[in-house]
């Protein structure tokens, strides 16, 4: 099933940060969503996981669709451990209360941790742990539900390229592991690389370029061409920084 | 041609209007979360855990600081007044006179200005650093509904504590203001106790227990609606604690002058 947007329309105070953007993705398949600061890729994001109303319209996901989503500073409760962290949708949320014994809660966090390469960090609070671990942990939190849907703003800005690389290798891990259809939101061409199969580019509110991953590397397309290159010159100018 | 947008008139109006919508605003926001609490409290399902906490935030955390605070007034109105009636012969009103006092009025508006500064100030500026670094956001994701998680328990931990720190700091405060006027009008304490239950009704404590229900209840969503509303940074943060106090000093000045119309007019 995956996911669908149908000339999605979003203005803030008149200004149309979104302008009919159209694109599909599909089970186990991640589209990148590349374009400068400030061109609404976060606003997408949003959108899609119900935080914003579009001015108008569609989002199609199946029914009953579990959408997740981890956000750029990780945005973890600080006044909650790891451990509570992870387990909490399966504690608070309606439909689990009371559904999983503190064993079973246990074992499913020790797992999702496992999965994000951290172990035995359940007692520690989010502000103990470095910036890419903390990213690892709103994953494992984002993922402890099983999504079939997954929203990354930004899980590798600000990141060393080593960590970037680790973070890049869980996005496609958890995607294989879950089929789940993903929207990678990034400025670095090497999360672009590793964890997306296609992508598209955004300018202005506008799609300015969709295609494979590939191809938007080899850069034959004017605004692909610019943001590869990391030229100022092309067709795209940068009004505010 | 003057430029009408440079009037020192035109920017005094816009200043004033702005001022007023940032009113309206936070006013229609705290509707709007009163509404979303009382719903959210409908489904009688609250989370036990977090409501005791917040419950024993609410009151032994301040408890220090009320009790200070109350037992300050008290023992300065007995001060005032036990040496000034016991030389005009009616030592036997000092303690139904400050047991009035306390009880009817200062008892319940001092624990509120307390409780505003210890808990009100704390519920804005941690549920504001929640909404800019995103952990809200993060909840609803999770669809879990951070009115029920965050506004709640702290609604309800108000509603239910303050009337007992009301009563604890009266008491502590009329103990004080017997020792006070025996020490500097040498009343006797069983005088002081007679003269305190014949100046006090039943009504009388039982709207002081209500008004500080709703004290509690009022300060908490307060509190709690302007740190949900908060867009933006630490700047933000700042401004919503800031408001969230004043509104509460005048939210309950407003429901005492209220309660005392309704109930001794
Ligand atoms: N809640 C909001 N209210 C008004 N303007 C907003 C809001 N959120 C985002 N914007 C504006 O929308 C534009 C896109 O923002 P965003 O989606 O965060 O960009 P990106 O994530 O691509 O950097 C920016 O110009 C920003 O100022
Ligand atoms: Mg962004």
């Amino acid at each position: 099933m995956g996911i669908e947007v149908k000339n999605l329309t979003k203005e803030f105070n008149n200004k149309k940060v979104l302008n009919n953007i159209s694109f599909k993705v599909e089970d186990g398949e991640t589209l990148g969503v590349v374009g400068f600061s400030g061109s609404g890729k976060s606003t997408l994001l949003k959108i899609i996981c119900g935080l914003l109303y579009p001015n108008s319209g569609e989002i199609i996901t199946p029914p009953d669709a579990d959408i997740a989503m981890t956000f750029q500073y990780s945005a973890l409760f600080d006044f909650l451990t790891v451990y509570e962290n992870i387990a909490f949708p399966l504690v608070e949320r309606k439909e689990f209360r009371g559904k999983y014994s503190k064993e079973e809660l246990k074992q499913i966090v020790a797992q999702k941790l496992k999965i994000v390469g951290l172990q035995g960090i359940e007692d520690k609070y989010p502000s103990e742990l470095s910036g890419g671990m903390q990213k690892r942990v709103g994953f494992a939190r984002a993922i402890v539900t099983n999504p079939k849907i997954i929203l990354y703003d930004e899980p590798t800005a600000g990141l060393d390229p080593v960590s970037s690389t680790l973070i890049e290798n869980y996005i496609v891990e958890l995607k294989k592991e879950l089929n789940a259809s993903c929207l990678v939101v990034t400025h670095q061409l090497s999360t672009i690389k590793r964890a997306t199969d296609k992508a598209i580019m955004l300018y202005e509110g506008e799609i300015v370029y969709k295609g494979s991953t590939q191809e938007l590397l080899e850069g034959k397309n004017p605004y692909t061409h610019q943001f590869v290159t990391a030229s100022i010159k092309g067709p795209m100018q940068i009004k505010s920084l | 041609m003057i430029n009408v947008k440079k009037t020192l008139f035109y920017q005094g109006i816009n200043l004033f209007w702005s001022e007023i919508k940032e009113f309206l605003i936070t006013l229609g926001n705290i509707g709007k979360d009163f509404v979303r609490t009382i719903k959210a409290m409908s489904t009688l399902r609250v989370d036990r855990k977090t409501l005791i906490e917040q419950c024993s935030r609410f009151s032994v955390d301040s408890l220090p600081i009320t009790l200070t605070i109350v037992a300050m007034t008290s023992i300065i109105i007995a001060m005032q007044i036990a040496p000034e009636l016991a030389k005009q012969g009616a030592g036997n009103y000092v303690g139904s006179l400050s047991a009035l006092v306390m009880v009817r009025e200062l008892s319940a508006i001092m624990s509120g200005f307390a409780i505003i500064s210890m808990i009100g100030s704390s519920y804005a500026s941690e549920i504001a650093s929640m909404a800019v670094t995103e952990q809200i956001s993060a909840m609803k994701v999770l669809r879990v509904d951070p009115v029920e998680y965050l506004i709640v328990p702290r609604f309800l931990s108000g509603v239910i504590m303050m009337p007992f720190v009301v009563v604890v700091s009266t008491f502590c405060g009329l103990v004080c203001a017997a020792v006070i006027s025996n020490i500097t009008a040498e009343i006797t304490y069983l005088n002081f106790i007679n003269s305190m239950w014949h100046g006090l009704f039943v009504k009388d404590i039982f709207v002081a227990l209500l008004k500080s229900s709703f004290f509690g209840g009022t300060i908490a969503l307060i509190s709690c609606s302007c740190g949900y509303s908060t867009r933006g940074g630490a700047l933000e943060v700042g401004i919503s604690t800031t408001r969230a106090v004043v509104w509460s000093f005048v939210a309950i000045a407003i429901w005492d002058y209220i309660f005392a119309s309704v109930f001794y007019l």
